[in-house]
């Protein structure tokens, strides 16, 4: 009886053998061959659905991308964007974690997409979030952007400055 | 505890490659095109379905320029993680073919070695793993060194296992990963004192995090677990005891602390953990084995009535889960399974689910939830939701297509409206007319320049001036002579003369001034016969172009309308098989529960006959 009980206790309790990675089972390839080839179709298709939509909505004589991105990130904790092109609001984003981690590890978000007659703008943009001690930090960025017959790609970059301990925000051009 | 379960499998399969240093450099990247930074913000979110379209996107409009290899790289690991390895593969090996630098080269040797791993061919997989050259930071060293032991351990080989990971100087965050798999390879190997140690030390340790804590009791239960196996229960009780009782593992720890009190012949010891573990209301395994445990402990103490009492408990217990499993398998052929599978479909391509799924209205649910959870679940699974995911983005782009018929639509509408007047404008020739005009200008002060007469340079009044001066005179000169009109005619002249002096006086400064307006006037005036001829072209070519888009759109269409049967079909094929899975995993389940019941009756007539023994020999 002792040795036919042991028997269910081997059987029911595995050893935790591996911890940080565990080899996949192998599937079973049929179906799982078939989903990979409809992924990379359905990508596929997806990429040229993406570029007929963006030459649609947005072709590039007037077409403008406003990007968020960060450098450390030390000295400010980013809360909310907030862009305005020409005094007219474009985008109010408010950050998850992950979206914030993905920022600080070298993610740049596009925050805005639209279109623009040829010319100049100004471009305002509003940081909120938590500056050097946790206090509630708002600042804001403007600058004037001339919009040629290209695509138009402004880059809004949260910079930490080690010389003042303070977070800078610049807006740049590409 | 069940509900928690489904939202973690899905996170298991995209923790194994992204949590990767070496898959993705840990620093923060530098990005050099933003289009790339897109990319890697979703890229970070484990949103690989996006990541891979907007990195196509970016490729076809060759917006990567400066990150071209890394690019390709990326494509690769994410169509990894998004679950096509054998692009994945593919897209490897041809960047093996080109000459590109050694950081990559290790990486893609790396990709490799993962995939080979993940198909279970892992002999190849150490061959590519050799390829990657040794690296600097310790993180992709320890985690380089962990896939190594992981091989040999898949290959029997425990000692090269063992070895692999004592090598590795662990950074912080590693440590203890790696020394709770080396005290498992050494178990493995047979050198059991060494890995006693190793195990014994980790399961010792202080442990400032959930994590950690989760660790220890871990290799205090593996150790326990592995002594017991070997014989010795005493040291074996000694391990199961420092598991919490509040940790994933309090189950397992009762039950072999039951076991190693049963080993050392202390069946009334053994019987306070194994009651404790009755008192859960639990289905897990554990609590089954101790169904039996129990009684067992009381038939080896000779208290048959409790034996007996505690037998007819576990035939009951028994009975009801075989009915429970009953439900559940019925519900996993009637279709039930598929309503819990849909709570998957959260709109989402990340592999992440954020609200639990609802057991309402799921006969059985927690053991459906619970089988799906399990590890061979986690890929078929992640493959339906996926495909979920993609019918539903088809859908919405076909709803889109048609406002792009619309859009095409009012746009050639618009164009019909303006056209006409456009062509009107442009048959004017404005442009064309004023860069002539420019031209003329361009040519006179070139003139001027050789033979110049400052008359040229005049203004509208000067010239008006110069011309009511010489009609005078030439009235006057036809006027009998008289000397008034002889004076007048030299007043006239003088006039004259004077109004030449000024004209010549400023000659220099108009002809520098003019030319700086004509300088002025070269790009804005070419520029408007640049933009005469776009129009004029564009005009020209607009109507194409609606033709275009009508067939590009048309063409995607059809692809749209091709490709959602297949993924339908192959979502059905998808469920079929996770309910086939499911079925093979409950029917298993329910066996084991025939067995212990068979089991339990078995003890129970062995008991009552033990007792009729006892009470025909007592006269």
């Amino acid at each position: 009886m002792n040795s036919l009980c042991r028997g269910i206790l081997v059987g029911l309790l595995v050893w935790p053998w591996l911890v940080v990675a565990d080899p996949e089972s192998n599937l079973e390839t049929g179906v799982n061959e078939d989903v990979q080839t409809l992924k990379q179709q359905v990508l596929e298709l997806n990429r040229d659905l993406f570029m007929l939509e963006e030459e649609l909505l947005f072709p590039s004589n007037t077409q403008v991308s406003v990007f968020v991105s960060m450098d450390v990130g030390e000295f400010f904790q980013l809360d909310s964007v907030q862009v305005k092109i020409d005094g007219k609001e474009v985008a109010d984003y408010l950050y998850t974690r992950r979206e914030l981690d993905a920022l600080t590890r070298g993610g740049v978000q596009r925050i805005h997409m639209g279109n623009l007659r040829t010319g100049e703008h100004e471009l305002v943009a509003f940081f909120t979030g938590k500056g050097p001690q946790g206090r509630d930090y708002k600042r804001g960025a403007t600058t004037q952007i001339q919009k040629g017959l290209g695509p138009k790609y402004v880059e809004l970059k949260i910079v930490d400055q080690t010389r003042n301990f303070q977070p800078e925000f610049d807006i740049k051009e590409w | 505890m069940p509900k928690r379960l489904l939202q973690f499998l899905l996170l298991w399969v995209c923790l194994a490659t992204i949590s990767s240093g070496f898959a993705v450099s840990v620093k923060p990247q530098q990005v050099l095109d933003l289009h790339y930074g897109e990319v890697l913000f979703h890229f970070y979110q484990e949103d690989y379905f996006t990541a891979i379209s907007q990195l196509m996107v970016a490729q076809e409009q060759n917006l990567l320029r400066h990150h071209q290899d890394e690019s390709e790289l990326l494509l690769g690991g994410l169509q990894l993680s998004y679950g096509m390895p054998d692009q994945a593969e593919r897209r490897f090996d041809r960047l093996l073919v080109h000459n590109t630098n050694r950081e990559l080269r290790n990486r893609v040797w790396y990709y490799l070695t993962k995939i080979s791993y993940q198909r279970g061919h892992y002999r190849s997989a150490l061959e590519k793993l050799q390829k990657i050259e040794q690296p600097d930071e310790k993180s992709i060293a320890a985690e380089l060194a962990v896939l190594n032991a992981n091989l040999h351990m898949a290959l029997s080989e425990n000692n090269k296992a063992a070895e692999a990971l004592k090598k590795i100087r662990a950074p912080d965050g590693w440590k203890e990963y790696l020394r709770i798999n080396r005290g498992i390879a050494l178990l493995r190997a047979g050198e059991l004192e060494e890995g006693r140690k190793t195990l014994d030390k980790l399961g010792k340790e202080n442990a400032d995090s959930e994590e950690l804590r989760t660790l220890r009791d871990r290799a205090n239960l593996g150790l326990g677990y592995e002594l017991l196996r070997a014989g010795d229960a005493a040291q074996a009780r000694e391990y199961l005891n420092r598991v919490r009782l509040q940790g994933p593992f309090k189950q397992a720890a009762l039950l072999g602390a039951g076991w190693a009190d049963a080993e050392k012949g202390d069946y009334e010891q053994a019987l306070i953990p194994w009651l404790a573990l009755l008192e859960l209301s639990s289905y897990e395994a554990p609590v089954q084995e101790a169904q039996l445990a129990v009684p067992y402990a009381f038939a080896q103490l000779g208290d048959s009535q409790r034996a007996i009492h505690f037998y007819e408990k576990a035939i009951g217990y028994f009975d009801d889960e075989q009915q429970q499993l009953d439900t559940a398998i019925q519900g996993a052929q009637s279709g039930v399974l598929l309503s819990l599978l849909s709570q998957t479909d959260t709109g989402i391509s990340g592999g992440w689910l954020h609200d639990t799924p609802t057991l309402e209205g799921v006969p059985s649910g927690r053991y459906l939830v619970d089988v799906l959870a399990a590890h061979s679940f986690q890929e078929p699974l992640k493959d339906y939701r996926d495909l979920g995911y993609l019918q539903q983005l088809l859908n919405e782009w076909l709803d889109n297509i048609n406002l792009y018929y619309d859009m095409v639509d009012a746009r050639r509408l618009a164009y019909q409206q303006r056209a006409p007047l456009i062509r009107e404008r442009l048959e004017i020739q404005e442009a064309n007319a004023l860069h002539q005009r420019w031209q003329d200008f361009q040519s006179l002060t070139h003139a001027q320049h050789g033979s110049g007469d400052p008359l040229d340079l005049a203004t509208g009044k000067e010239k008006q001036q110069w011309r009511t001066l010489r009609k005078v005179q030439i009235t006057l000169a036809n006027l009998p002579p008289e000397p008034r009109h002889t004076n007048m005619l030299a007043k006239a002249r003088w006039l004259q003369g004077i109004l030449y002096w000024q004209i010549q006086a400023n000659y220099k400064a108009r002809l520098w001034d003019v030319e700086k307006q004509l300088q002025a006037l070269e790009g804005p005036i070419t520029e408007a016969v640049a933009q005469h001829q776009q129009v004029s072209d564009a005009l020209e070519n607009v109507q194409v172009g609606f033709d275009g888009y009508d067939g590009r759109i048309e063409g995607l269409r059809q692809r749209i309308l091709a490709l959602l049967p297949r993924i339908q079909a192959s979502r059905k094929r998808s469920s079929e098989q996770l309910q086939r899975l499911a079925l093979q995993e409950l029917e298993t389940r329910r066996q084991r529960l025939v067995s212990y019941r068979i089991q339990a009756r078995y003890a129970l007539a062995r008991s009552y006959d033990l007792i009729a023994q006892q009470s025909g020999e007592q006269p």
